[in-house]
């Protein structure tokens, strides 16, 4: 283990496999989001590590990153909106509350 | 040879604080707990990010995500909460039988492929200012610059339209 690299991309994977398990269990809007924002964490963490230990351009990755969490902040205010809206027409922003179609 | 040491086990304390922040996140019962785990998390990413020498990359991570989104989930939180609290509940049994596999798969082909194929770094990362990141902004990288301000932009507009398009119905 003295490959740091794949050290990192474990750290990843690692946060890739809490938000899904996040996303999956979660019966809340917002624990789902929890669980993107994790996984959108992983994904940048990757990025970063493989742009910073390999001859890759550090400049892209680290702006890849910055990208990353600039799109982590524009989903976080849209699912705010959603939850917001889901609670008020449902009364409670649970994920198996609008199943039903208008009709 | 004492530095090597100093960031192993700096490493090792980043990974420990994001693995009980995220199982923190995802297993409370209570939201704002889960949150509050989620804020760990990021902490610890952002003590990884400056491990690898990207220290714009960690402030960056501290300001938008401890920062921004925690609040926006917080606000989420407060704002749809019931009154007494009721709506915050842990996973259930059967969703946690669902996830298990949900998390075992991708897990499962990741790390058995990253211990195979997994690339050799460089032992330590390299060292990148913030002006060299402000000149790939206003040179080569501009297009990716300026294509998220629009997102951020349409979020924004979209977020006040769904949120108005609601008061006015009700």
């Amino acid at each position: 283990m003295n490959n740091p690299l794949v050290l990192y991309q474990v750290v990843a994977v690692l946060l890739l496999c809490l938000g899904l398990y996040a996303l999956v269990a979660r019966r809340t809007l917002i624990g789902m989001l929890i669980g993107v924002e994790l996984m959108l964490n992983g994904a940048g963490l990757s990025i970063v590590a493989a742009a910073q230990l390999t001859p890759m351009d550090a400049v892209l990755g680290q702006l890849g990153a910055l990208l990353v969490m600039g799109l982590a902040a524009a989903e976080a205010t849209l699912v705010l909106a959603i939850v917001l809206v889901v609670s008020k027409r449902f009364g409670d922003a649970v994920s198996d509350g609008p199943s039903e179609l208008k009709g | 040879m004492n530095e090597v040491y100093l960031g192993q086990c700096a490493f090792a304390l980043y990974v420990l604080i994001i693995l009980g922040g995220g199982v923190l996140a995802v297993t409370a019962a209570n939201l704002v707990r889960a949150m509050l785990g989620l804020v760990v998390a990021l902490f610890g990413v952002a003590g990884l990010y400056l491990l690898l020498l990207a220290e714009f990359v960690a402030l960056m991570q501290i300001l938008i995500y401890v920062g921004a989104v925690t609040v926006l989930i917080f606000f989420a939180i407060m704002l749809t909460r019931a009154a007494d609290g009721a709506e915050a509940e842990g996973p259930g049994e059967r969703g946690i039988m669902r996830a298990i596999p949900a998390f075992l798969v991708p897990a499962g082909i990741l790390v058995p492929f990253l211990a195979v194929y997994g690339a050799t770094g460089f032992p330590t990362p390299k060292n990148v200012s913030p002006d060299q990141l402000g000149a790939g902004l206003l040179g080569p990288y501009t297009l990716a610059f300026e294509l998220i301000s629009v997102v951020l932009l349409a979020a924004m507009a979209g977020a006040v339209l769904l949120a108005f398009e609601k008061r006015r119905a009700a």
